[in-house]
């Protein structure tokens, strides 16, 4: 039976990067496919990062000409395969907000077929982005990626982050809304994600200030692929 | 304020919102799509209004009213949108509104691609559309340049009753870095008697009439001289440029927006080999800091400039008129949207420097 990984929020929130960690994690172990799903924007997507994740043995399936910077996108019937009986992980990395997440809407018959245990729907949460800090907010926009995806989220991400210049309190600031959510909807958090240095300097917080472990989730470090900054654009190009 | 990680287009949202700008008209293309997005979620917040017209031209009038009745109002577009709004801003500058337009250019010619370019340099400083006038046009070269611009831009555009075009790419609008909004703002909005906001009869309010027909020759003739006379006070106020290195350069590199980032990194290269290189960054392209770009090229030190553009050469021009061949001025770039690299930009210096 495969594991599915579905990957919700709000745009900017950093659906990307922990898909892209994740696969690249999970590829290590087994066989690993990775859904693009996004049909919002077409920039900074996934599968920019297509070479990397060839390079892991991650079988990526992309929308139709993604990368020719066109702008309006349709979805793979490639999607279709992911759903298909075998071992494994499959992620989807999900457009943003509720716009996003209506690309998934289609596939409520696939994904009813999945036992609840092997379906992880997660929410991304980054109170760092605009609009984004507040309780009500990222609770409205967990309602309405429900209602147009047909899915129900059952685990919540600390992802708070101010790229290049997140420091800890960033972390316990999303902790501190993810909190908030949970305790509000009962969905679990399932995880906190920062870069490795970042995640260290935490650990220390947490036990200096005996943050609740049920509010933590796993301690997941990431190492930062997509790049939106003017200095790895010069790196790396658009 | 605390800082937020945002995309470009949203920094600029919210930095007209802080600017006070309560009103905006637009309609979708890409790279600027996140302009009236975020428009759309935070103007009913602020007790503003978002409208998504049907078109290009809808929303350049829609601006044209609600500049008229004295709102605080923009648009935004990208390269080919822009192009169909032309003739609104020029009756805008006619009517002398002031409005703010953003520019997020994108390749052309034509509908052309979603990628950065610089292709309407002459567009957005040689008039555009019809008639003579000028808009003040800024080319932030950051996210957090292109917030710092635009309550400037309201505030020029109704201290001259001018429409103010920021003139930005699709790389400021779709990179996210981490931004600081003004911590307080509190925009001075200004006293605008001449703005149709209701007639009363007794002379307690004359009749406001926005107009850009003049049928009499002396009648267009006094509004041409109103505006080519403020078109001279622009240009002596109002002009905006960043030096950076140029003090006795060999070499003055020129660039605006992106591109002027990309010569930073340049500049840097040439440095780590000896090799003294500046950069002239013009932040108005109109009006153009001619007197602070002949000062930089025309020292001594100075052996030639080179212009990089994503574009087939439009700013080299102005940068030849100001340096009026006292020095030699080349070009670097090309049409499309392919961004130099820095490494380009230092060989091509190195090049000049051999010859």
């Amino acid at each position: 039976m495969k594991d599915y990984w579905v990957l919700v929020g709000s745009f900017g929130s950093g659906k990307s990067e922990l898909a892209l960690n994740l696969a690249l994690d999970f590829a290590t172990r087994g066989a690993c496919t990775l859904v693009d799903l996004d049909v919002v924007n077409p920039y900074f997507r996934t599968s920019e990062r297509g070479d990397v994740l060839e390079k892991a043995g991650v079988e990526l399936i992309s929308p139709p000409y993604a990368l020719h910077k066109i702008e309006i996108m349709s979805l793979s019937p490639r999607v279709y395969a992911a759903f298909t009986p075998g071992e494994g992980k499959v992620i989807f990395d999900v457009g943003g907000d509720h716009i996003g997440a209506v690309a998934l809407g289609q596939y409520k018959p696939n994904f009813e077929l999945i036992p609840p245990e092997h379906l992880k729907v997660l929410q991304i949460v980054n109170p760092l982005r605009p609009m984004a800090a507040e309780l009500d907010g990222a609770l409205s926009v967990m309602e309405k990626i429900e209602g147009v995806s047909r899915l129900k989220i059952n685990g919540l991400v600390n992802n708070a982050n101010l790229a290049e210049e997140t420091d800890v309190s960033h972390l316990l600031q999303g902790y501190e809304l993810v909190k908030a959510m949970s305790e509000k909807t009962g969905v679990p958090v399932l995880y906190t994600c920062a870069v490795p240095e970042i995640m260290e300097e935490f650990r220390q917080v947490i036990a200096e200030k005996q943050l609740d472990a049920r509010y933590l989730g796993r301690l997941l470090p990431i190492e930062v692929m997509m790049h939106r900054s003017w200095d790895k654009f010069l790196e790396n190009g658009l | 304020m605390a800082k937020k990680l945002m995309k470009g287009c949203e920094a600029i949202a919210e930095a007209a919102i802080q600017a006070g700008c309560r009103y905006f008209f637009g309609y979708p293309i890409t790279p600027q799509n996140d302009i009236p997005e975020y428009m759309s979620l935070r103007l009913p917040q602020v007790g503003g209004c978002f409208l998504q017209a049907e078109s290009e031209l809808a929303a350049i009038n829609m601006v044209y009213g609600a500049a008229g009745a004295g709102a605080r109002v923009m648009t935004s577009s990208s390269s080919p949108g822009i192009s169909l709004k032309q003739e609104g801003i020029s009756t805008c500058a006619a009517a002398e509104l002031p409005c703010v337009v953003v520019n997020m250019m994108r390749g052309g010619p034509g509908l052309g691609n979603i990628q950065a370019s610089q292709g309407d340099y002459f567009q957005a400083t040689k008039g555009g559309g019809h008639g003579d006038y000028h808009a003040i046009v800024y080319a932030p070269s950051s996210i957090a340049e292109a917030v710092e611009l635009m309550p400037k831009a309201f505030d020029v555009a109704e201290d001259y009753r001018t429409p103010v075009i920021i003139l930005a790419d699709g790389l400021i609008g779709q990179m996210m870095e981490p931004v600081e909004m003004p911590d307080n703002p509190n925009p001075v909005m200004r006293d605008k008697p001449w703005a149709a906001t209701g007639y009363k009869p007794g002379g307690a309010k004359p009749r406001a009439i926005i107009n850009s027909l003049y049928i009499e020759t002396e009648d267009l003739d006094e509004l041409c001289r109103r505006m080519q006379a403020r078109y001279r006070e622009i240009e002596k106020n109002e002009q905006r440029v960043e030096l950076y290195h140029t003090e006795g350069a060999e070499f003055i590199l020129c660039a605006y927006g992106t591109v002027a980032r990309v010569c930073k990194a340049a500049v840097r290269i040439l440095e780590e080999q000896g090799v003294k290189v500046g950069l002239v960054r013009p932040i108005t392209l109109w009006p153009f800091p001619s007197g602070a770009v002949h000062d930089a090229i025309a020292q001594d030190s100075v052996k030639a400039a080179l212009t990089v553009e994503v574009s087939a050469g439009q700013m080299v021009e102005d940068i030849r008129l100001a340096v009026n061949g006292c020095k030699p001025v080349e070009y670097l770039g090309e049409a499309g949207s392919r961004i130099p690299e820095a490494e380009e930009i230092a060989e091509r210096i190195l090049a000049m420097r051999r010859a």
